[in-house]
C-alpha cells in the first residue's frame, strides 16, 4: 500500500498525477489533524474547563511566558489558557500592530493580553480594554508602585493591571567617584560638576552619556528631565499641552547644554539610542550613564565589560526643587472588553499579577516586580540581588504622556526635541510642537 | 443522379466546414483575451486596485485606534499642504534621488568603461564589483554606521590621522552631515549595479564603428564623446530612470542608520509614511502621504519618459 502510493507520487504519468497528489495531500492532512483531534478529545474529557486565550509579546529568561501559563493551567482545572505569542518587545511596532488587529475585530479574542505601557490609553480610548475597577479593590491597587498604577489608568478608570516595571536610572562609576571623593549626584547641577571634574582630571573621556537620537528613547529621556524639574508634557486631563511652560523649557535647555555648554556629553549623543550610549560606558570611557536596567548584567560580564565591579546604580538626578523621575517602561496586562469569559479572564489576570507570579517572573525571566512588597522577599534577594536594589529607582517611575493618540504625539515630540537639542532654539521648537500636539490631542 | 447527390452533399459539407471555420475564427479572436484574463485580473487585484483603494482611503480620517473612518474629502490633502514635516521630507527625497542617481551614473559609467577593456582577471573583477550590490541593505547600513561612527569610526580615524580634520566629526549626529553619509552609503552600494547596466549597453556599440573612428585618427576622448556616448545614451537614460525611481523609495538605509533624525534632517517620504501608517496607525493621513509620493514619482518617471521618447524619435529620424 505504502509502496504503491509512493510509486504513484514519484513515477506518476500525466493522467494519474491529479489522483496521486490528491490522495497524498489527504493522507498528509489526516496525519497532521490526528493529534489535534486527540487533544480536543482529551481536553473534553477533563470536565470541559472554560477556554480563554492570552496574547503576549515574547519574553524569556530561564523560562518563557508559555511555561508560566502552563503553571496556571496545571494549578487548577476550571480555566484553560491558550497562549498566543507575539514578536519580542524589541519589535514593538509589530507587537502593536498584532494587538490592534486582534482587538479591533472585537470577537473576544484574545481574552487577556499584555501591552506596552504607552498603549494603555490608546486601547482604553478605543474601548478595547475592560475597566477593572469593580474587581480590583482600592486596597489591592495600593499594593503597586504608584507611578505604575497611575500609568494603568485612563480617564480615571483602571484599564490595565501592572505586570513588570523597568525605568530609566543613573549608572555611575563607583571607583572614579570614590577616588575623587565625589558623592553620588542628586541634582543635575551636581552631576554636571562631577562629570566636568572627572573629565578634566582625565579619568573619563565622556562625562555623561544619554540618548538623543530621534527615536522613542528621546521621549523617555525628555520625560525624566522635564518631570525632575516639576514639569510635564501633557496636563492630567490629557488635553492641555504644558510642553512650552517654563519647567519644560528649562529642562530641554539643560539637555542641549550638556552637549553645547557644559560639554559633559559628546555631540554623538544626538545619534545615540540605548546601545551606542551603553557601549562606551561598559568600555570604561564614561563616568555617568542614563539607561534601563538591562545594562547592569552586561556591565558585570567580564567578556563584554571592562568595568566589572565598578558600577553603581542610583535614581536619576533632579533639578533644584524638583524630585527624581524615571521614565516608566515595561508591559502591563489588559482584559479584552469584548471577552465572552469575563470571570475566567479576570481570575487569570489577577493570578498573573499576584505577588507569587510576579516573583516567578522576577526570578525566572528577570522581569522586575511592580509590587514593592515582592522586592523585599528573600527569594528575590537570592536570585536577583541587583534587582532588589532597584526599589528606590522604581518609586520615582513616571509615565509618558497619557493620551490615546500617544504614538502621534511621540512622533511630533521626537521631531521637535531633536531640533531643540541640535540647534538650541528650545523655546521655538517647543512652542511649535505644542501647537502640533494640541491639534493631535483635540482631534 | 448520384453525381447531383454527391454535389449537394459536397456543398453541404463545404457549408458546414466554412461555418466551423467562421466559428473557430470568432472563438479564436476571443481566445487571446481569455488567456490574458488571469494575468489581467492578477494585475487589477494587486496593482490597480490598491492604488485606487489608497486614493479612496486618503479621503478618510481612518484611525484604527479611534475606531473612526469618515469621508473627509480633501481634508488630508489640505493638512498635507501645510505640513512642514512633509515638505522637508519631500525635499530630502528629491535631493537624495537627484544626487545619488547622478553620482551613481557617473561612477558607474567610469567603472563600466574600465571593465569593458580587456585585461587579465577581468572576469574576477566584474564579479567582485557586484558584491556591494549583493549585500543586503541592512548590512550595508550597519557597516556604514561603524565606518562613520563618531567615536571609533575608521573614517574619523583616517581623517584625523591625515590632519584633514582636527578632531573626530559627528557624522550621524549632525544635521549637516547625516544626510550626506546616507548618500555616500547608497552610492557605494548601487554604483556597481549601474556599472553592470551600462557595461551591457557598451557591449552593444559595434566594434566596427570604434575601429573606423580610430582609423580616422580619433583619440580615446573623441571616440568616447562622438561614438560611445551617443550610442549609449538610450541605455543611460533607461538605467538612470530605473535608478531614480528606485532611489526615490529610499527606506532601509535611513531607517537603520538615523531613523529620520537628527532634527528630521534625514527624514524621507518612505520613512515618514511608514511612521504615520504603521507606528501611529493613521491610515487616512498616511495614505494621503503615499498618494503624494506616488504622484511625485509618477512625475519623475514622466520626465524621464519624455526625454527617452524624444531621444528615440530623433534616432529613428
Amino acid at each position: 500500500m505504502t509502496d504503491r502510493s509512493e510509486h504513484n507520487v514519484s513515477g506518476r504519468s500525466a493522467s494519474t498525477s491529479g489522483f496521486g497528489r490528491r490522495s497524498f495531500l489527504m493522507a498528509a492532512g489526516a496525519a497532521l489533524a490526528t493529534p489535534a483531534i486527540l487533544k480536543t478529545i482529551s481536553v473534553a474529557r477533563a470536565g470541559s474547563p472554560t477556554e480563554i486565550t492570552f496574547s503576549s509579546a515574547k519574553f524569556f529568561g530561564k523560562q518563557t511566558v508559555a511555561q508560566v501559563v502552563d503553571l496556571f493551567n496545571q494549578s487548577q482545572g476550571e480555566i484553560r489558557v491558550t497562549y498566543d505569542e507575539l514578536p519580542p518587545p524589541s519589535s514593538s511596532t509589530e507587537v502593536h500592530q498584532g494587538l490592534v488587529q486582534r482587538l479591533a475585530k472585537k470577537d473576544g479574542s484574545p481574552d487577556v493580553f499584555t501591552q506596552d505601557v504607552v498603549w494603555i490609553a490608546e486601547f482604553a480610548g478605543a474601548g478595547w480594554a475592560l475597566a477593572l475597577d469593580d474587581v480590583i479593590s482600592a486596597a489591592e491597587a495600593a499594593e503597586y508602585f504608584p507611578g505604575v498604577l497611575a500609568a494603568c489608568k485612563f480617564g480615571g478608570k483602571l484599564t490595565a493591571l501592572p505586570w513588570f516595571v523597568d525605568s530609566g536610572m543613573l549608572y555611575y562609576r563607583k571607583d572614579l567617584l570614590s577616588e575623587a571623593s565625589i558623592a553620588v549626584p542628586e541634582t543635575w547641577e551636581q552631576l554636571t560638576t562631577a562629570a566636568a571634574t572627572l573629565m578634566k582630571a582625565g579619568k573619563a573621556k565622556i562625562g555623561f552619556s544619554w540618548q538623543a537620537k530621534q527615536a522613542e528613547v528621546l521621549i523617555c529621556d525628555l520625560v525624566e528631565f522635564i518631570a525632575s524639574n516639576g514639569g510635564s508634557i501633557l496636563g492630567p486631563d490629557g488635553k492641555t499641552v504644558t510642553l512650552a511652560d517654563k519647567p519644560a523649557i528649562e529642562a530641554v535647555q539643560f539637555m542641549y547644554d550638556t552637549i553645547a555648554k557644559y560639554k559633559i556629553s559628546p555631540a554623538d549623543v544626538r545619534s545615540w539610542d540605548e546601545e551606542p550610549s551603553r557601549m562606551p560606558f561598559t568600555g570604561g570611557d564614561v563616568a555617568f550613564l542614563r539607561n534601563w536596567s538591562y545594562v547592569y548584567p552586561i556591565s558585570q560580564d567580564a567578556k563584554t565589560s571592562s568595568v566589572v565591579g565598578k558600577v553603581g546604580v542610583a535614581p536619576l538626578p533632579h533639578f533644584a526643587g524638583g524630585k527624581s523621575a524615571a521614565c516608566l517602561g515595561g508591559y502591563q496586562y489588559g482584559v479584552n472588553a469584548s471577552t465572552k469569559n469575563r470571570d475566567a479572564a479576570v481570575t487569570f489576570v489577577k493570578w498573573l499579577s499576584s505577588p507569587k507570579t510576579q516573583l516567578t517572573f522576577a526570578t525566572e525571566l528577570g522581569l522586575a516586580p511592580s509590587r514593592p512588597a515582592v522586592f523585599d522577599s528573600a527569594e528575590l534577594g537570592k536570585a536577583q540581588p541587583f534587582m532588589q536594589t532597584l526599589k528606590p529607582v522604581f518609586v520615582g517611575a513616571t509615565a509618558r504622556p497619557v493620551t490615546p493618540r500617544y504614538s502621534q504625539v511621540s512622533l511630533a515630540l521626537q521631531s521637535a526635541v531633536s531640533k531643540a537639542v541640535n540647534d538650541g532654539n528650545v523655546a521655538v521648537a517647543l512652542t511649535d510642537a505644542k501647537k502640533k500636539i494640541e491639534s493631535i490631542v483635540s482631534a | 443522379m448520384t453525381t447531383a447527390m454527391a454535389a449537394v452533399r459536397q456543398s453541404y459539407r463545404d457549408d458546414k466546414r466554412q461555418k466551423a471555420i467562421r466559428q473557430a475564427g470568432r472563438v479564436g479572436r476571443l481566445n487571446p483575451l481569455l488567456f490574458l484574463a488571469p494575468a489581467g485580473l492578477a494585475l487589477l487585484a494587486v496593482s490597480v486596485f490598491p492604488v485606487f483603494d489608497g486614493l479612496w482611503l486618503s479621503m478618510h480620517n481612518t484611525l484604527l485606534s479611534a475606531q473612526r473612518s469618515d469621508f473627509i474629502g480633501l481634508g488630508n490633502y489640505w493638512q498635507l499642504v501645510g505640513d512642514d514635516q512633509f515638505w522637508s521630507a519631500w525635499q530630502h527625497t528629491l535631493v537624495f534621488t537627484a544626487v545619488s542617481t547622478i553620482a551613481e551614473t557617473l561612477i558607474g559609467l567610469a567603472m563600466a568603461l574600465v571593465l569593458h577593456e580587456t585585461f587579465s582577471g577581468r572576469g574576477m573583477v566584474r564579479a567582485a564589483m557586484l558584491i556591494p550590490w549583493a549585500i543586503p541593505t541592512v548590512v550595508t547600513s550597519k557597516m556604514f554606521g561603524w565606518l562613520f561612527d563618531g567615536q571609533h569610526g575608521i573614517v574619523n580615524w583616517l581623517l584625523v590621522q591625515t590632519h584633514i580634520l582636527s578632531g573626530p566629526a559627528n557624522w550621524y549626529g549632525s544635521t549637516d552631515t547625516a544626510f550626506w553619509t546616507i548618500v555616500i552609503a547608497d552610492v557605494w552600494k548601487t554604483a556597481p549595479f549601474m556599472a553592470l547596466l551600462l557595461l551591457a549597453g557598451l557591449q552593444t556599440v559595434p566594434g566596427a564603428l570604434i575601429e573606423a573612428s580610430r582609423m580616422d585618427g580619433a583619440g580615446a576622448l573623441q571616440t568616447f564623446f562622438y561614438i560611445r556616448l551617443p550610442l549609449l545614451l538610450p541605455t543611460l537614460m533607461i538605467a538612470g530612470m530605473f535608478r531614480a525611481l528606485d532611489a526615490f523609495r529610499i527606506f532601509d538605509l535611513v531607517y537603520v542608520l538615523t531613523g529620520g533624525g537628527p532634527a528630521d534632517s534625514t527624514e524621507v517620504l518612505s520613512t515618514l509614511t511608514y511612521k504615520t501608517l504603521f507606528s501611529a496607525l493613521d491610515f487616512g493621513y498616511g495614505s494621503a502621504l503615499s498618494v503624494a509620493m506616488f504622484a511625485t514619482e509618477a512625475l519623475v518617471a514622466f520626465g524621464f519618459g519624455l526625454f527617452i521618447m524624444r531621444g528615440m524619435r530623433r534616432a529613428n529620424g
